[in-house]
């Protein structure tokens, strides 16, 4: 009886890759962490319209200047700390009154909106563009090697900031108002055509060392067509680096875009953005620094534990890497 | 060194010709009327939009446009509004003059800016990477790795008001933020740029001990170190003869990078300290959608970050001996 239970523990469990690194991951503390933490900043921005119609406010009425009482003379929250109290959890905005905290949620919505959407596209084009380059090898190589050299010279944040508005023109007419959505667009644009080019890189190095594997040689000879090579043997081998850069980049672009409503490009009022809540914090920090508070602690905490998390993602993934 | 020196100038011309005509192409092609940004938000009479028109010279075709833009780079070109002599960057409207005389004044500023902001980073962040790699896993390591990695999650737009709120405006410890030309008063000048040098170097200090903590972490488990080691080689020698200086050759990457495109405009520092760099001019540019600006300030910065990248490729020849330079 015992023999035969020792014979069950004993024999060998397959286990896929991914089952592998989901178990790594699983152990590693911070790793963990850091996902609760990550999971939440997208599920209150999911949540944003549920959690401000429990809370009873939402980001676009004005109430410090509906009400009497709770902005002064001057457009300040009358009340200590910005004006914190059981009605107002996180207070009120300076000048317009409008209430922080779901400010904040809408805020983190659209930035996550726009930092995902940009993650998305940014990694597809690396994985076409880089597999391209490193299977189909010779001229398309080069092409795509030097277009990678070209965009990598450009200088980012000017390029960001100096094509926001002729994105715009694009879709409407420079001479009226640029509405949100092609504002939405325009950062998506702008940050994806720069975003995708360091995983393009890492793609093409690695389909390059993949193509002359023995079991892609084996898959051509047994006849298999180039489509079903890439997706059945190339792409399963590079999910790992895609993971991992993509969890790199998103908060990267989270922060960059909100650069660019910090700079007066990118999404203005009344839209809640969290980059945009930084703008209005640098014109009110003197008389009012609580506002700058939320946006700015949360984002802290957003991106440490985006950049742990990408660290652990990596470390389940490739355990031989020292910290 | 000639040859190397004469080959990659030539290279980063090529690179700067088509970035020139990539951003010319986006900037005059792409928009359905560039006169029309160009004019501005709301009112903008037809009578204005020609003279807009006739001044960016966007009644001819694009190309020749772009032909015109690249032979005032050698020949200058004479606008209507007034002459813009060789090198000819481009002629802003807005305010009468060459783009070129506009970069050059603001020039001192994110030069002062960037060459303290990273001397400060570039010595703080290899002793502080350096120190959490040879006490590794200590408390010193713990508290160093931790306190660098939130730091460097912080963003300039956060920490600059924050520091000026603290340093500035509440304890009056530090005066207010603001340019004075070093050959006027260098004590003003000091003390009027302590502050963007601080925040903008206390992210940079945290990613380049992250940096460098990596690397030298790398290196000390490399086979040659560990060859060093048994021979019985003194433990300060190895540290730094070897593992120390092949932990150079990313730092010194990343260096180049950060540093060209810093040169090129720190665009959110200046903005935070109301400092006027190229980075602000950019966003002003933006703002006031003064293309012509705009273009001469993008080739300019595109410039920066070729001519680094070809200081740090002669670089590496210096700290790695294997690299050879032709």
């Amino acid at each position: 009886m015992s023999s035969e239970v020792q014979a069950a523990e004993g024999a060998p469990v397959g286990r896929s890759p991914g089952q592998l690194m989901w178990r790594r991951f699983r152990r590693d503390r911070t790793g963990v962490i850091s996902a609760c933490i990550v999971l939440f900043f997208f599920a209150i921005g999911l949540l944003a319209p549920v959690i401000s119609w429990l809370y009873g406010k939402d980001p676009y009425t004005r109430y410090g200047q509906l009400e009497d009482g709770l902005l002064n003379e001057y457009g300040y929250p009358v009340k200590p700390n910005g004006g914190i109290d059981g009605e107002f959890w996180f207070g009120l905005e300076p000048g317009t009154g409008r209430d922080v905290l779901t400010e904040l949620l809408y805020g983190i919505r659209t930035s996550l909106l726009i930092a995902l959407a940009v993650t998305v596209l940014a990694t597809l084009t690396a994985i076409v563009l880089g597999i391209a380059a490193g299977y189909l090898g010779g001229r398309w190589d080069y092409a795509i090697s030097r277009l990678i050299d070209l965009l990598m010279a450009f200088p980012q944040q000017l390029f960001f900031v100096a094509f926001m508005p002729i994105i715009a023109t694009l879709f409407i007419d420079p001479r009226e108002e640029t509405p949100t959505y092609v504002k939405v667009v325009s950062i998506v644009i702008v940050l994806w055509a720069l975003g995708w080019m360091t995983l393009g890189r890492i793609l093409r190095g690695a389909t390059l060392a993949l193509r002359e594997r023995e079991f892609i040689e084996a898959a051509k000879v047994s006849g298999a067509s180039p489509w079903r090579i890439i997706r059945k043997e190339l792409l399963p081998n590079v999910v790992s680096p895609m993971l991992v850069q993509a969890t790199y980049m998103l908060p990267n672009f989270v922060t960059t875009a909100a650069a660019l409503s910090f700079l007066g490009v990118g999404l203005t009022e009344p839209t809640p953005d969290w980059g945009r809540m930084f703008a209005t914090a640098a014109e009110v920090y003197r008389s009012d620094i609580t506002y700058m508070f939320f946006p700015g602690v949360s984002m802290v905490i957003f991106v440490v534990a985006f950049n742990l998390l990408g660290d652990s993602v990596r470390d389940a993934f490739d355990p031989k890497t020292v910290r | 060194m000639l040859r190397f020196i004469l080959r990659r100038t030539l290279g980063a011309i090529a690179i700067l010709l088509v970035i020139s005509a990539v951003t010319f192409f986006l900037f005059y092609a792409i928009p359905r009327n560039p006169a029309l940004l160009a004019c501005g938000k709301g009112v903008c009479t037809q009578e204005q939009l020609a003279v807009v028109e006739h001044n960016l010279g966007i009644d001819k075709p694009v190309p020749q446009q772009y032909i015109e833009y690249m032979s005032g780079l050698f020949i200058g070109r004479d606008f209507p509004a007034g002459s813009c002599p060789a090198p000819c960057l481009g002629f802003s409207f807005r305010d009468n003059r060459p783009v070129l005389d506009t970069i050059l004044d603001r020039l001192p500023t994110t030069v002062s800016l960037t060459v303290g902001g990273a001397l400060v980073f570039l010595v703080l962040g290899l002793a502080f990477g350096m120190l959490a790699a040879a006490r590794r896993g200590t408390l010193l390591d713990k508290t160093m790795s931790s306190t660098s990695l939130v730091l460097s999650s912080m963003q300039i737009y956060f920490l600059g008001p924050l520091a000026l709120a603290v340093l500035v405006h509440n304890t009056q410890l530090l005066p207010q933020p603001q340019y004075v030309p070093i050959s006027e008063d260098p004590w003003g000048w000091f003390q009027g740029l302590l502050l963007p040098w601080l925040v903008l170097s206390t992210i940079f200090t945290a990613n380049y001990t992250r940096l460098s903590r990596a690397t030298l972490i790398e290196q000390l488990q490399e086979d040659h170190v560990r060859t060093a080691k048994a021979k019985g080689m003194a433990p300060r020698t190895v540290f730094f003869r070897y593992a120390w200086r092949g932990s150079l050759i990313p730092i010194v990457t990343i260096f180049g990078i950060d540093i060209g495109s810093l040169f090129g405009g720190a665009m959110i520092t200046e903005y935070t300290f109301s400092l006027h760099g190229l980075g602000r001019l950019a966003v002003e540019s933006v703002t006031q959608s003064n293309l012509p600006m705009l273009m001469g300030v993008m080739l300019f910065a595109a410039l920066m970050i070729v001519l680094f990248n070809i200081v740090i490729d002669a670089c590496y020849a210096l700290i790695d001996p294997r690299v050879r330079l032709d």
